[in-house]
């Protein structure tokens, strides 16, 4: 809502600054979302006339003009054609200052001097029109400051109103706001007008559609003077508050709505045929409105028709056949109120909101229209000039009537924190139009019936809270004292996200849903049906992941496309799994998924909340190793990306891991395994395959990995091992063995055997090539051996022997000599 | 061969340190009996015998040069004797005070010739030239045991002292040169400390998370827990059972993300709220982190975006209480400093409503021009309020016995005023250029 504020002045009085005001609102009532400034901010307009007008010598575009200021005359070079001699313009002088911060100075164009400017509407901020000097008429008296007759300059508060306050869509409502907020009074114009006009019973009304339009009130108003413009001061009023000036009438009604946020609709008389019908729109009903565009109604929609066609979308948009025009000589006046979510329905349907709907659609006060109509008919038989009907014709079957509320000071005491004066309570909520009575610590308010948000004791407290001010309101804290904290699996979360960090890996969020082509190009959409969103906002964001893959495999081609040379990033984030809820269940699981009830199941099934959401959520974390994950440096190497690099990562968020060959359809078939906790897959690592990624725009296949958080265990609680001070022997044995043979297995036989001395087992070297037969690789071990005592070289050799033995039974192991 | 000069240097010597008298004795006697004797055996084995009179005892040598003087007696004796007799003359002629002067002659010497020295090796060489077994004071040392009982404490003093004086110096120039080849060794393996120590890795958290694990941290610390619920919600839990009926505006406001019918994705973490409170009784105090979704997306609007959530329920839990909380955690995020203020706002499912402004934790207020408040002073952080009866009521805590105060703020947006980013989208990209910088 703009809010002008010479507009505002006129209903209330306030001596504050902008930013006082704006800080007395925005802490007090709504959010002040901008300042706008229009015309002079600062200077002298005054009224000339122009004496003599013609072409600058020096310039084709340019005229010069002499003008009379009331005594003075002054040469004004000007830019527009438009004066001529006997012209009264607004001439603004050097020295002021303009909307846009600048400082008119005198100035000498193309040799001539020009002292001071003459206006167009735009300068002024009357309206956007640029096209000319503004021509002000006789009434306007030479050398007399514009100020006399309309504002030259301008600010306009954007308020963010909150949309339960439908009030404060009216520069009255928004005066009683301030009002309240300053603790002063203000003043509501009280409309006088003649009647006698034709009757306004010559037309029907009939009001089908009750449901939908609990209020609709005609008037007529006939001898209307026709193709007039609304007067200047209104324009002004109506364009500074951010809407377009039309016509005479048209500028009255969106007055008139601005002033008190009741939309009014005007038609011309002549052009409806018998009467005024509000009713449903029909099936196959179509109507061309105001802005060109035809659409198609239906009986959800409110229609306001005569006896024989639509004429307006009810609350939204007139259609072209009954609009007030250039010729429009009688008028009837709309004033109606209609339900506020039908209005919504039908703006959203059609993808139409104007200023009429979005004040609707919050639920208007029927009582307004009263009010409404009074004063747009006073406007209108002042200008354009008109005759109005003695009567009206109303249909508001059911009137709507102020309700009465409680409030206990103590419940606002209790609420707000701060100790709440009776006295002062009562009159807060009197300055907002309520009747407050006061009996022993209660308080009860008539409420009127403009302030529909307020029906509960709450909602009093509320309005009393902020208007007292909620600087008021201490700083305490709770007097709790709960055991509060992570649960293990929370701080199990933040050991892998900071251990991942740790290691060099870069934490990502990204996005869960992504283009239908993700799981055919993993090679996982044979018959895998992902959960898909109903209104993406593209197609290339429909599908839920069902693996963080695609994600970070996105995001490493946009790594790669935008030149970093390579790198490690990690997510920790949850995938999604349809899961249908069971046979025969889906009734009772929609029913379930809007109610929150499971009362639909029937006797036989047990409630299962999980088993009705219809997606499973479950939560991963996934890694994506590309190109250099860590530079080389004159001191360290380069470290690329690789299924041992992915797998280190892997075998530290999960100690325990077993890796076994996997076969993932997006993965290298030789370079990707599954990783298990015991029995259970607790996810997979491995290179992609390079047609994979291939697909996803990446030169080289990167490493990856995805596990189940659950299997993680980043920061196992520890158990000690005693151990002896006897140091450990180290001993190193490499064999020979078929190239097939998994070094895994290798070490598992060896720990299998159970020496009790040997304590360690690794493979410290793995060679092929020249120095041993084609097929064969040979592997090094190292060894540690400990004993309660110190090992003799007869133990170690022996046991050493046996761990050769049992390498050459099962893998065929030769020990490599030298 | 046989050397009179060098014979007569030793005889010198020896006398210097002995009984001059009682030398020059023995020698006349042998000089005389020399005269007798064959010169070249004399010869020989005077050479010997002054060889071994180094380590021998004077009277052992007195003996030897008496028969080495009467196996001399078939040579030229005469000139032998003669020499002899010019040797005695002279050692006749050193006396004690001579013995102490060149004794401090040859301890200055050495003194500096120990001063000079180099190295840690040219001192180990004067060591044992000045103080090694067959140094000059190691001679006059084992002398000493020769010389008449009364002149032993001089004479040994003055070895043993300059011998002391010796060991003194040596060792203060070893101490100096040690610490000279110390100082140049460390100099030598000197390196150039602005090359970069080795690469340790170094990952990063997401700046959202950061915020997130930081305000949750600070909940914790306050007793609440942390609730988790679906990202995929019912539109019963996400509307509804927060006050917003089918049909209400704030579900249009709420651009929602549909899937299967009544399933959305949530459009803000309050559904975990109402879960939680539907599991358990009163008191709760939780915070719900979480994803949240709507189908918005301009340069300050993603289709996902983070909140943080929480919720106090418990007796007499008041806006103070909300106030209170809210500015601590404000504090405990953007810096002591930092000010907090309520103004009134709307929502659904709190009323009063408000939302928390803190003061810029960049200029304080005080800079028109500020990129991160505008020049406003004031950041808007979050919406709050006290917690509406009628979500109370659904969720079936008794609003007469219960009050509560709910909040909800954007850890994005914190993110971005607290490390400065102006584009939102940068968020979830997975920008490594981004990402590292955190
Ligand atoms: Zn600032």
């Amino acid at each position: 809502m703009r809010v002008p504020l010479s507009w505002l002045r006129e209903y209330v009085d306030f001596d504050l600054s902008v930013d006082e005001l704006v800080e007395a609102i925005s802490l007090h009532s709504q959010e002040v979302d901008g300042v706008h400034r229009l015309g002079v901010l600062d200077g002298e307009v005054v009224v000339g006339e122009v004496v003599e007008f013609g072409q600058h010598p020096n310039a084709d575009r340019l005229f010069v003009a002499k003008v009379d200021l009331g005594g003075r005359e002054v040469q004004i070079v000007a830019g527009a054609p438009n004066p001529y001699p006997g012209a009264r313009v607004p001439v603004v002088l050097p020295g002021s200052v303009m909307d846009d911060g600048t400082k008119l100075k005198k100035a000498k164009l193309r040799g001539l001097e020009s002292n001071g400017m003459m206006m167009s509407e735009r300068e002024l901020g009357v309206s956007n029109d640029h096209g000319g000097i503004l021509l002000l008429d006789e009434s306007h008296e030479v050398g007399c400051p514009v100020l006399d007759y309309f504002p030259v300059g301008e600010t306009v508060l954007e308020l963010d109103v909150n949309p339960n306050r439908p009030d404060l869509w009216g520069m009255i409502g928004i005066a009683r706001e301030l009002a309240a907020i300053l603790r002063t009074d203000f003043r509501i114009p009280e409309p006088s007008f003649e009647t006698g006009g034709a009757p306004t019973d010559e037309y029907g009304l009939r009001v089908e559609a009750e449901d939908l339009c609990s209020r609709y009130d005609l008037r007529r108003v006939s001898n209307v003077v026709p193709g007039k413009r609304a007067p200047l001061a209104m324009r002004r009023r109506i364009f500074s508050a951010g809407m377009r000036s039309i016509n005479a009438v048209v500028d009255a009604t969106n007055y008139v709505m601005l002033e008190t946020g009741q939309p009014i609709h005007a038609f011309d008389a002549e052009k409806v045929r018998g009467g005024i019908v509000v009713r449903r729109g029909r099936p196959d009903e179509r109507i061309t409105l105001l802005d060109g565009s035809t659409r198609d109604l239906s009986p959800e929609m409110l229609v306001i028709s005569d006896e024989e066609r639509g004429l307006v979308i009810a609350g939204v948009m007139g259609a072209e056949d009954a609009e007030v025009g250039e010729e429009t000589t009688d008028v009837l006046i709309e004033v109606a109120n209609f339900e506020g979510r039908n209005i919504l329905k039908t703006s959203q349907k059609l993808g139409l909101r104007t200023d009429a709907s979005g004040r609707y659609e919050r639920g208007l006060d029927p009582n307004m229209v009263d009010y409404a109509m009074r004063r747009v008919t006073e406007l209108l038989t002042r200008n354009p000039g008109g005759e109005a009907a003695a009567g009206t014709l109303s249909h508001y079957p059911e009137p709507v009537r102020s309700w009465e509320v409680p409030m206990r000071i103590e419940r606002a005491e209790l609420l707000l924190g701060v100790p709440v004066e009776e006295d002062e309570a009562a009159e807060r909520l009197e300055s907002l139009g309520c009747e407050v009575s006061v009996e022993g610590g209660r308080l009860s308010a008539i409420v009127p019936t403009f302030r529909r948000d307020l029906w509960r004791e709450v909602d009093l407290i509320e309005e009393v809270g902020r208007l007292n001010g909620l600087d008021r309101v201490p700083e305490e804290l709770p007097k709790t004292s709960l055991p509060g904290g992570l649960t293990s699996a929370q701080q199990k979360v933040r050991a892998v996200r900071r251990l991942l960090a740790d290691i060099g890996l870069a934490e990502a969020v990204t996005y869960p849903f992504g283009p239908d082509r993700w799981l055919k190009d993993l090679g996982l959409d044979d018959g895998h049906e992902p959960p898909r969103l109903a209104n993406p906002l593209s197609a290339q964001a429909r599908e839920m992941r069902s693996t963080l893959l695609p994600s970070l495999l996105d995001a490493a081609a946009r790594n790669e496309a935008f030149g970093v040379e390579g790198g490690a990033i990690f997510e920790v984030g949850r995938v999604f799994e349809a899961s249908p809820p069971p046979e025969g269940l889906r009734e009772a699981a929609i029913h379930f998924r809007f109610t929150g009830e499971m009362d639909r199941l029937g006797p036989e099934v047990e409630p299962n909340a999980a088993s009705l959401m219809g997606v499973e959520e479950i939560s991963r974390v996934g890694g994506v190793l590309a190109g250099t994950i860590r530079a080389a440096a004159w001191n360290a190497p380069e470290r690329r990306a690789g299924f041992f690099e992915a797998k280190g990562i892997v075998e530290r968020l999960i100690p325990g891991a077993s890796f076994a060959p996997g076969v993932k359809p997006f993965l290298h078939p030789g370079r990707s395994a599954v990783v298990y906790v015991g029995d259970a897959v607790a996810g997979w690592v491995g290179e992609l395959d390079p047609d994979v990624a291939e697909k996803f725009d990446l030169s080289s296949s990167p490493t990856a990995f995805e596990l189940d958080l659950a299997f993680c265990e980043p920061d196992t609680a520890p158990r000690f091992e005693p151990f002896t001070n006897v140091p450990a022997v180290s001993r190193d044995l490499a064999v020979v063995v078929d190239n097939a043979v998994p070094a895994g297995d290798m070490l598992a036989t060896v720990r299998a055997l159970g020496s009790p001395v040997l304590v360690g087992a690794r493979v410290f070297d793995v060679y092929e090539g020249s120095q041993v037969p084609e097929g064969k690789k040979s592997v090094a071990l190292r060894f540690a051996l400990r004993g309660e005592e110190t090992l003799t070289d007869e133990v170690v050799n022996a046991e050493l022997g046996r761990i050769a033995e049992r390498l050459r039974e099962a893998f065929g192991a030769e020990v490599r000599s030298g | 061969m046989y050397d009179p000069s060098q014979m007569a240097r030793f005889a010198r010597e020896a006398a210097r340190l002995a009984d001059a008298s009682k030398f020059a004795e023995q020698a006349r006697r042998a000089a005389e009996a020399a005269k007798h004797l064959d010169a070249s055996k004399f010869a020989e084995q005077a050479r010997r015998a002054a060889e071994a009179a180094k380590h021998l005892d004077v009277s052992k040598f007195a003996e030897r040069a008496r028969r080495a003087a009467e196996a001399a007696k078939h040579l030229d004796a005469s000139k032998f004797a003669e020499q002899a007799r010019r040797a005695a003359e002279a050692a006749s002629r050193v006396d004690r005070e001579q013995v102490v002067a060149e004794a401090s002659r040859f301890t200055e010497q050495a003194q500096a010739a120990i001063r000079a020295a180099k190295n840690l090796a040219e001192l180990e060489r004067l060591r044992i030239e000045y103080l090694g077994r067959s140094s000059q004071l190691t001679e006059v040392k084992k002398l000493v045991r020769e010389l008449p009982v009364e002149a032993r404490p001089e004479v040994g003093g003055v070895a043993n002292r300059a011998s002391r004086d010796l060991e003194d110096a040596i060792k203060v120039r070893a101490e100096e040169l040690a610490f000279i080849e110390r100082e140049a060794r460390l100099r030598a393996e000197a390196v150039d400390v602005t090359l970069p120590g080795v690469p340790y890795p170094k990952g990063s958290l997401h700046p959202s998370m950061r915020v997130v694990d930081e305000v949750v941290d600070f909940f914790v610390g306050l007793g609440y827990r942390v609730a988790e619920g679906p990202e995929v919600e019912t539109d019963y839990y996400n509307f509804t059972a927060l006050n917003i009926p089918p049909g209400h505006p704030a579900r249009t406001m709420q651009d929602t993300f549909f899937l299967d019918e009544g399933l959305v994705l949530r459009t803000h973490t309050s559904p975990v709220q109402i879960r939680t409170m539907l599991s358990q009784e009163p008191p709760v105090y939780v915070v719900c982190p979480g994803r949240t979704y709507r189908r918005d997306s301009d340069p300050t609007h993603t289709p996902m975006f983070n909140q943080i959530e929480g919720l106090a329920v418990d007796r007499g839990i008041t806006l103070s209480h909300l106030k209170g909380t809210l500015a601590a955690m404000a504090r405990h995020v953007f810096g002591e400093d930092v000010k907090v203020r309520l103004r009134p706002s709307y929502f659904q499912f709190t009323e009063p409503s408000v939302e928390l402004d803190v003061s810029c934790f960049v200029c304080g207020g005080s800079d028109p021009k500020c990129k991160v408040c505008k020049g406003a002073g004031w950041l808007e952080m979050l919406g709050a309020g006290m917690v509406d009866p009628a979500v109370l009521e659904e969720v079936g805590y008794d609003p007469e016995e219960y009050t509560g105060f709910a909040f909800g703020m954007g850890p994005d947006r914190m993110a971005m005023a607290k490390y400065g980013v102006a584009d939102l989208r940068l968020f979830f990209e997975g920008d490594l250029r981004f990402l590292r910088q955190f």
